[in-house]
């Protein structure tokens, strides 16, 4: 199981080690910068730190010494004459880089290759280790790209990158708010995937248009990769060929913004559910997870360990992790508290530290 | 020569600060014009350009310039004439923090 976990807060990055069963924060990086996500490269152990600086932008920082020194990368940048056009009805804007909103390694056989998804909406390719960034123009000149809109920030983004673990040619990523967008083929050529999802947000006869499905997290099975999850913003959707289902029974709600799949039964599936989207609180006030080992035929809520009174722990969608055996699970709140679990989450155990807001938590192998 | 005033909260992210605390920089550079005195900047810190302009050249929305005491008219073309002992200061606008 993996003994690092990287939590990344409104100020700065934790780095928790176990040691005689138990979780420590070991160090703490940046302190007092906002770190967006931490992303860590299997490949060859390097871990990536973006860090979203509210005077000077968005920053990448890389450490090859599990977090003990830092180096700056290159970010993403959109070229003169790229526009932000929306089809929410905002006037188009020139794009800028707002938030390298996902970063995900590439395969196996491709060392180096990093991919970013951002806002506003660009997908960018690295082939040395961040030292640049190429945009991916093809999904960029989508026609469909003028109707994404934003869903919790003010332009669209690509939060979710799937790499295909037999075939890193075969891409899929989340986009909020624009369904799924998939390749077969490294990027050059892409087709809308979000098809069977459902939009209660939407105008009934716009509901069913895979393009304006604002899905929150988008997760696939390490083994078995032709199964997908989503937390969408009014429902829980799965996907193992063909369109995607609903599954409408997930306790206390169907509303969230995370979710994790066991890395190899993609029937096992967590979701840390909220009151839905106008109020964005646990239900209750009870931190619950609701994990799903049938394939969202039926749930457990969990709760051993977890608050279960006056609690407004809010878990963002890059919050919650699963490590390489299944097993060990965590998860970050908006208000600061991190949780952990050795079991597949039937018992729980609260970091002893008041973090700040905490975005992200990545477990480093 | 134009006499550049880096805030500190920016050059705590110059190469040597590496993110730590860090003094106010001040650097000579030539320059005509403040985009000129800008490049002068960025020539010596290549990694300084992203955090003061956007991919499109304009200062950030919370960077704040001033010229002789007065701030900037244009942040998406800062190209003011200057004078040959001007004073630059780079500073973060209090808001955005």
């Amino acid at each position: 199981m993996s003994d690092t976990l990287l939590v990344s807060t409104r100020k700065g990055l934790f780095v928790l080690e176990r040691r005689k069963d138990a979780w420590n924060i070991a160090r703490h990086v940046f302190p007092g910068d906002n770190i967006a996500l931490t992303a860590v490269d299997s490949r060859d152990g390097t871990w990536y730190a973006v860090l979203d600086l509210g005077h000077f932008g968005n920053k990448l920082q890389r450490s090859t010494d599990r977090g003990a020194t830092w180096a700056e990368c290159a970010v993403p940048v959109y070229a003169e004459g790229d526009q932000v056009i929306t089809g929410d009805g905002k006037p188009p804007v020139p794009a800028v880089l707002r938030l390298i909103w996902s970063l995900e390694a590439g395969g196996v056989d491709q060392p180096g290759w990093l991919w970013a998804g951002t806002i506003p909406g660009g997908l960018f390719r690295s082939d040395d280790c961040g030292a640049s960034w190429q945009m991916v123009r093809s999904l960029w000149d989508m026609p469909e790209r003028k109707q994404w809109f934003g869903g919790g920030f003010d332009q669209p983004g690509i939060h979710s990158i799937c790499i295909d673990p037999r075939d890193p040619r075969r891409i899929c990523v989340g986009i909020s708010t624009a369904g799924i967008w998939g390749s077969d083929n490294g990027g050059a050529t892409w087709s809308q995937r979000a098809q069977g999802m459902r939009a209660a947000y939407m105008p009934a006869e716009r509901a069913h248009d895979p393009n304006v499905q604002d899905v929150h997290h988008l997760v696939q099975c390490r083994s078995q990769p032709d199964v997908f999850w989503v937390q969408h913003h009014n429902g829980v959707f799965r996907n193992t060929g063909g369109d995607w289902q609903e599954i409408e029974n997930v306790p206390p709600s169907v509303f969230g913004f995370a979710v994790a799949v066991h890395p190899r039964d993609g029937n096992t599936a967590w979701f840390v559910p909220a009151i839905k989207d106008e109020r964005r609180i646990p239900v209750d006030g009870k931190v619950v997870v609701a994990r799903t080992r049938d394939g969202g035929k039926s749930f457990d809520v969990l709760r051993n360990g977890l608050p279960q009174h006056d609690a407004y722990d809010l878990v963002l969608r890059h919050a919650l992790a699963i490590d390489a055996s299944g097993d060990r699970l965590a998860f970050g709140s908006s208000t600061g508290g991190v949780w952990t679990s050795e079991d597949q989450g039937d018992h729980w155990s609260q970091l002893d530290a008041r973090l700040p807001p905490v975005y992200a938590v990545t477990f480093a192998d | 020569m134009a006499r550049v005033v880096l805030a500190s909260a920016l050059s705590r992210w110059l190469p040597a600060a590496a993110g730590r605390p860090s003094q106010e920089v001040v650097l000579e550079v030539p320059g005509a014009s403040l985009d000129e005195a800008l490049d002068g900047v960025f020539a010596r810190f290549p990694n300084l350009r992203g955090y003061v302009l956007d991919e499109h050249g304009a200062v950030r929305h919370h960077v704040a310039v001033f010229v002789d005491g007065t701030a900037i008219a244009d942040k998406r073309r800062p190209v003011q004439a200057l004078r040959a002992d001007s004073e630059i200061y780079v500073m973060q606008a209090l808001s955005g923090g």
